[in-house]
C-alpha cells in the first residue's frame, strides 16, 4: 500500500497472524490428538500421539447412544434450516414485490424480534411446549425456530438488490406471484440462499440453550446435550470425551473444508449487516 | 434481456397489482371483484408463516413474561399462581446475588471488548497489505473457533486448563504440576477464564470482519491521501478509522448486547456460575431462577428489567451507528 515500510510491516503482519493461527488451531488440534491417545498415554504431552488408537472412539460408540444422537441432530438442523429458508424466502418476497397496507409496521415488528433475548421468552415458551406435549420431541426443538428476523432481513436485502424488471416483466407476462417466486426469484437467489443455509445449519447444529431446556433423555437428545451429559457423568474419561467432542464436530468440519469460503463469507456478512 | 423490459415504466399502485403502462401490452386485467380482494391479500399470505411463528414464540411469550413477573409461581401446572404486585421487582432489585450478577455482566462486557474489538482491529490494520493467497490461508485457520460448538469448546478448555493434567498448567509449572493455576476455581480468576474462552471463539471472526471492512474502503481515497503526503498511520487515523466506525460500533454493540448470551454455555458447562457466584451474569441468573430454583416470578421480573435496559442500549447504539454510516461511500 502507501508509504509504509513494506518489508517490516509485512513481517509483523505475518507474525501476528501466525500467533493468531496457533491460538485458534492448537486447542482444536489438541482435542483431536488426545482422542487418539491410549489411556496409558493420556498424560504424555508429546505433540503427536505416539501410538494412535481408535479405542476411545469405540468406547463412545459402545457406551453412548451416539448414532441416535447424531441422527437426531442431523434431522433437527436440516429441518430448521429448510423451514427457516422457506419462511424467510416467502416473507422477503412479499416485502420486495408489493407495497401493502401495514408493510412498514410488519417489517419493523419482524426486525425488532432480533432484540428480544432468548432468555426473556424462555419460560412461557417452555410452558407452552410442555402443554403441547412437545418436550423431548423434534417438534419442540424445531417449531419455535422455523422463522427468524435475521433470515428475513438477509434475503430481503438480496431480493431488493436484483433488478425489479425481472419481477415486473414476469408479472406482465401474466405469471402468478407464486410462479414468479419459483421461476424467476428463486433461481436468482441461489447463492445467498446457499450461504444462509450453511449459516443456519451450523448454528442449529451448535445450538445449546433451547435443547438444554427441551431435551432431558439422552437417546432422544441432540449431540450437544449428549456431550454435556457425558461430561457431567464421566468428566475424567478424557480420551473418550475428546473422541466424542471430535465426532460431534466432524460434520461441521467437513462442511467447512468443502465450503470454506462460503462459510466465512456468510458469517462475515451476517456481522456486517 | 427480456424485450418487454423496454416498456420501462412499471408504476405500482398502492395495492401493487395494477400496472400503468404507456404502451399496450398483454396485461391480464382482473375484473372479478373477489379475485382482486384475494390479490390484495397475497402479501399477507406470504408473510403468514413468519408472522405466526414470531407471534407465537416471541411476542406472545414476551407478554406472558410481563404477566408472570407479577406472580409467585414454581412452574408446576398444579400449583396456583399468586398475585404479588410489584414485589418480585422489589426483591430482584435488592437481592445481593442479582447485584453481583450485574457487576459481573459489566465485567464480561469490559473484558470481552479487547478480544472482540481492540485486538482484532489492530491485527486487521497491521495485516492489510498481506498478499491474497497468504491471507486466505490465515483466514481459513483463524476462523475455525467460530464454527465450533460451545459445548465442544467448553470440553476442550476444561482439558487444556485442567490443574493436574492440562497442557497449560504443564507449561506454567514446567512439567511437574506443583502449585498449578486453578483456572475455574479461583474467585477472581474464574470470570476471566470464561471471558477468555468466550473471546477465543470470537477473535478470528472479528478480525475477518474488520479486514473485510478495510478492503471495502475505496483504494483511491487512501491513495489520494498518500499523494497529499500523509504517512500510513496518518491515513489510518484520519481516513480508515472514520470509515470503519460503523463496523467497529456494530461489533461493540454485538459485544455489549450478546456477551452474556455467548458466555452462557461456558458458564453452565464449566462453572455453573460458581465459585460463589463469581461467574454468574444476568442471563445466567435468569436461567437459574427459572429452571433451577423455579422462582418464575423473580426470573420474569428480572427478564423484563433486562429487556428494557438492553433494548434502550441497543436503540442508542443503533442510532450512533446510523449517524456514522454516512461515511460509507
Amino acid at each position: 500500500m502507501t508509504s509504509r515500510p513494506v518489508s517490516l510491516s509485512n513481517v509483523t503482519g505475518h507474525l501476528l497472524l501466525m500467533v493468531l493461527v496457533v491460538i485458534a488451531v492448537f486447542p482444536v488440534y489438541w482435542m483431536a490428538a488426545t482422542s487418539l491417545k491410549a489411556a496409558n498415554a493420556m498424560f504424555q504431552m508429546s505433540l503427536w500421539p505416539a501410538n494412535p488408537t481408535a479405542e476411545n472412539y469405540r468406547f463412545v460408540w459402545e457406551n453412548l447412544p451416539f448414532g441416535l444422537m447424531m441422527g437426531n441432530t442431523v434431522a433437527m438442523a436440516s429441518l430448521q434450516m429448510v423451514s427457516q429458508l422457506l419462511t424467510a424466502l416467502l416473507a422477503a418476497y412479499a416485502f420486495a414485490r408489493w407495497k401493502f397496507w401495514g408493510s412498514r409496521v410488519i417489517f419493523a415488528l419482524i426486525a425488532m424480534t432480533w432484540l428480544v433475548p432468548f432468555q426473556v421468552t424462555m419460560i412461557p415458551n417452555y410452558v407452552l411446549l410442555s402443554r403441547l406435549g412437545w418436550l423431548n420431541t423434534l417438534y419442540g426443538l424445531v417449531i419455535p425456530h422455523i422463522a427468524s428476523a435475521f433470515s428475513v432481513l438477509l434475503l430481503f436485502q438480496n431480493i431488493k438488490a436484483f433488478p425489479t424488471e425481472l419481477i415486473d416483466s414476469s408479472r406482465i407476462d401474466g405469471a402468478t406471484s407464486w410462479g414468479t417466486l419459483w421461476r424467476v426469484v428463486m433461481p436468482n437467489l441461489r447463492a445467498p440462499l446457499a450461504a444462509l443455509g450453511i449459516l443456519l445449519f451450523i448454528s442449529a447444529w451448535n445450538e445449546y440453550f433451547w435443547p438444554l431446556l427441551v431435551m432431558t433423555k439422552p437417546e432422544r437428545s441432540v449431540i450437544q446435550i449428549g456431550l454435556q451429559m457425558f461430561l457431567t457423568e464421566q468428566g475424567d474419561l478424557w480420551g473418550p470425551l475428546m473422541a466424542a467432542a471430535t465426532m460431534a464436530s466432524l460434520p461441521i468440519f467437513v462442511l467447512y473444508v468443502i465450503l470454506q469460503r462460503q462459510v466465512i463469507d456468510s458469517f462475515v456478512k451476517s456481522g456486517l449487516r | 434481456m427480456h424485450p418487454r423490459k423496454q416498456v420501462g415504466v412499471t408504476e405500482q399502485t398502492m395495492a401493487g397489482q395494477e400496472l400503468v403502462l404507456p404502451t399496450p401490452v398483454t396485461v391480464v386485467r382482473r375484473t372479478v371483484r373477489w379475485d382482486k380482494g384475494l390479490e390484495r391479500l397475497q402479501p399477507y399470505l406470504y408473510l403468514l408463516p413468519v408472522m405466526i411463528t414470531l407471534g407465537v414464540w416471541i411476542y406472545w411469550p414476551l407478554v406472558r413474561t410481563v404477566y408472570l413477573s407479577f406472580f409467585q409461581w414454581n412452574l408446576l401446572p398444579t400449583t396456583p399462581m399468586i398475585y404479588v404486585g410489584w414485589e418480585n421487582y422489589r426483591r430482584i432489585l435488592t437481592l445481593p446475588e442479582m447485584q453481583q450478577a450485574t457487576v459481573n455482566t459489566l465485567l464480561y462486557i469490559l473484558g470481552i471488548l479487547p478480544l472482540s474489538v481492540i485486538i482484532p482491529l489492530a491485527v486487521a490494520l497491521f495485516t492489510d497489505n498481506i498478499s491474497k493467497r497468504w491471507r486466505n490461508f490465515y483466514r481459513a485457520l483463524i476462523f475455525v473457533p467460530m464454527i465450533m460448538a460451545p459445548v465442544v469448546v467448553s470440553i476442550i478448555w476444561r482439558w487444556l486448563l485442567n490443574p493436574t493434567v492440562g497442557v497449560v498448567n504443564y507449561a506454567l509449572t514446567g512439567g511437574d504440576f506443583v502449585d498449578p493455576v486453578n483456572f475455574f476455581r479461583g474467585e477472581t480468576l474464574a470470570i476471566w477464564t470464561i471471558i477468555v474462552i468466550t473471546g477465543w471463539k470470537l477473535v478470528g471472526f472479528s478480525t475477518l470482519l474488520f479486514s473485510a471492512a478495510i478492503s471495502n474502503i475505496n483504494r483511491e481515497t487512501i491513495e489520494a491521501a498518500s499523494i497529499d503526503g500523509a504517512n500510513y498511520w496518518q491515513t489510518v487515523r484520519s481516513i480508515i478509522l472514520p470509515l470503519l466506525s460503523p463496523t467497529v460500533l456494530l461489533m461493540v454493540m454485538l459485544s455489549v448486547l450478546l456477551v452474556s448470551q455467548w458466555s452462557f454455555a461456558y458458564i453452565n458447562v464449566l462453572t455453573q456460575g460458581g465459585p460463589l457466584g463469581a461467574t454468574t451474569n444476568v442471563y445466567y441468573i435468569l436461567y437459574m431462577y427459572g429452571f433451577r430454583t423455579f422462582a418464575i416470578g423473580w426470573s420474569s421480573a428480572a427478564a423484563v428489567i433486562l429487556f428494557i435496559t438492553f433494548g434502550l442500549l441497543a436503540a442508542g447504539l443503533l442510532s450512533l451507528i446510523n449517524r456514522y454510516s454516512f461515511y460509507d461511500a
